[in-house]
């Protein structure tokens, strides 16, 4: 049955590595996960190894489809890295019809563990996130132009493209050298970002203030309108809502909106959050 | 033998001659050059589907200039479970934004339930198979709204006791649906070597009329003689005489030349279209002569 096949070939092409990769030890193998008699012999009429060049296959296509992505993250990691994406496809596997989206899949399966392990560089889940945004930014739907009529307003929302995201680090990690071979470590400093897709199709970031950061996303998350936004980042930092803070959150959306990344006022006035 | 009839595509251009798989590595100098001599271009869709930015922007304009035909590499059509509802709206909408006339997927499984193996795995060629595939063949063309074709794969190990050979587990399919076939020459070649069978007697047993397309491409070999269906390298002679052979059958079908791996310069790429279409214009040649005698 097709069944028994697709979980037989799911488990010898994605679990732990055969013990014994001889004919005879892989058609045991096959017995115990309901594989007939003649299905086997079928199976392995050719020898073991001509079945295993499938396990080959299917483990290089993932592991390359990650190690584009965080290329710098898999290299600082090491022998790390081939363990846990061994891990990742026993117990987890891809779920995902689109290549490009087993490194977030890869990620959400190490992150918590990296975080969590002293083995582990302090820093690595952040680098990976970091480096993965290329790939998840660079290909989020949606484009997007000014509004037509785009001038802000304190008692409306503020539109932006949906390639957008603000991200948060425990480490410097965008400061780091683009180099694969560098192995140097970030400084442990806060940092937030607002990372969008340019129109030129560029995944460009731009470091905020803890401030900034905070107005910025709950434009970007909460959906509300631009005073309260001012009013509640204000208050949960604990600073005066003043001419200062109005000023500096005017410079910061004027370059989002010259860099493409802020499209103008939501067309309907939001009131508080959403 | 009736000779398959141009297709159109929806831009109601005439296809046939050599197209040209596209990948990014030359994608921005197709864009941004002059017309590179391939009658269509293919393109996989789960690359650019549910998706902005760059490349979706880039097929866009490309669709302006080349025919663009869809080749799938997740359908998982023998897998037990069907493709999510979701996947194939998306891809219908897809299909529909590049224009395809048809959409081709491999005759195969790549999922496990949940699991996706992202790996085109072998079918046990069962009659309960036939049955399965060729229904399920027909509801993918009634959510894609255009018509399916069915590519035959490479393989290096059985997937079970066969219950016939995989020309008859084809033309069964075939049969039983109203899908076409993408005839992969490179594919029948490597597996009549793995496996020990005349190519020509495989092809000659297929429903040539039913051959919406064929693909070549370059494959490598093991230290063991196995041949893995690569696509990184130059398409062989053998595989050369085997698609001029299958044209001078099939008439004028569209070759599509396939290179994933060890991608070289466009120019490179682009003298072997040149080659192949050299290819294309003798079969073809020869197709006419047959058709003149009546063979």
């Amino acid at each position: 049955m097709q069944s028994v096949l697709e979980n037989a070939m799911a488990e010898l092409l994605l679990g732990p590595a055969p013990e014994r990769r001889d004919t005879e030890s892989v058609a045991a193998w096959l017995a115990e996960r309901g594989i007939s008699a003649e299905d086997r012999a079928a199976m392995l009429a050719h020898g073991a190894e001509r079945l295993l060049i499938y396990r080959e296959l299917v483990q290089d296509t993932l592991r390359d489809a990650v190690l584009i992505a965080i290329p710098r993250s898999a290299a600082r990691l090491g022998d790390r890295f081939a363990r846990d994406f061994s891990r990742f496809l026993h117990e987890r596997g891809s779920r995902t019809r689109y290549l490009r989206e087993v490194t977030g899949e890869f990620l959400e399966f190490c992150e918590h563990e990296w975080k969590e392990d002293p083995r582990v560089p302090p820093f690595i889940a952040d680098l990976a996130r970091h480096e993965s945004l290329c790939i998840e930014i660079g290909s989020l739907e949606g484009g997007g132009k000014p509004a037509a009529e785009s001038a802000l307003d304190l008692e409306r929302g503020v539109t932006f493209i949906e390639a957008a995201r603000i991200v948060e680090y425990a480490y410097a990690v965008h400061e780091l050298s683009e180099s694969e071979t560098d192995q140097s470590e970030p400084a442990a400093r806060a940092t937030r970002l607002f990372v969008y897709r340019s129109p030129e199709h560029e995944v460009r970031y731009l470091e905020l203030t803890p401030l900034a950061a905070a107005i910025l996303k709950r434009l970007l998350n909460a959906k509300c309108n631009l005073r309260f936004a001012l009013e509640d980042a204000c208050r949960e930092a604990g600073v005066a809502l003043d001419a200062g803070v109005l000023e500096g959150t005017a410079r910061v959306l004027s370059d989002l909106a010259e860099r493409g990344a802020l499209l103008g006022a939501a067309v309907a006035s939001r009131e508080g959050a959403s | 033998m009736n000779p398959t009839p141009q297709r159109e595509t929806r831009r109601s251009e005439p296809l046939s001659g050599v197209g040209l798989g596209l990948r990014w590595e030359f994608l921005d100098e197709v864009l941004e050059g002059p017309e590179i001599g391939v009658t269509f271009l293919e393109v996989s869709p789960e690359n650019y589907m549910r998706r902005g930015g760059y490349y979706p922007a880039a097929l866009e304009q490309l669709k302006a200039r080349y025919a663009l035909v869809t080749h799938g590499l997740t359908l998982s059509l023998g897998a037990v479970d069907p493709p999510e509802r979701a996947y194939m709206q998306d891809l219908r909408r897809e299909i529909e934004r590049l224009g395809s006339a048809w959409h081709s997927d491999h005759l195969c499984f790549t999922s496990a339930g949940p699991r996706k193996l992202h790996e085109l795995l072998p079918l046990k060629f069962s009659h309960a198979n036939v049955a399965r595939v060729a229904d399920r063949l027909k509801r993918v063309e009634d959510a894609l709204g255009v018509p399916m074709a069915l590519e035959n794969i490479s393989a290096y190990a059985s997937a079970g006791r066969a219950e016939m050979p995989e020309h008859e587990f084809i033309c069964r399919i075939l049969e039983q649906s109203s899908a076409k076939l993408l005839l992969d020459v490179n594919n029948v070649y490597v597996n009549s070597r793995n496996f020990d069978f005349d190519p020509r007697a495989f092809i000659a047993a297929l429903p040539l009329e039913r051959v919406i397309e064929i693909h070549v491409a370059g494959h490598g070999a093991r230290e063991s003689g196995l041949l893995i269906d690569t696509h990184g390298s130059k398409v062989c002679d053998p595989v050369i005489e085997l698609l001029e052979w299958t044209l001078e059958r099939t008439g004028p079908v569209p070759v599509l030349l396939e290179r994933d791996n060890a991608i070289p310069p466009l120019s490179e790429l682009l003298l072997e279209v040149q080659e192949l279409e050299r290819a294309y214009r003798r079969a073809l040649g020869r197709y006419e002569e047959r058709r003149a005698v009546g063979a």
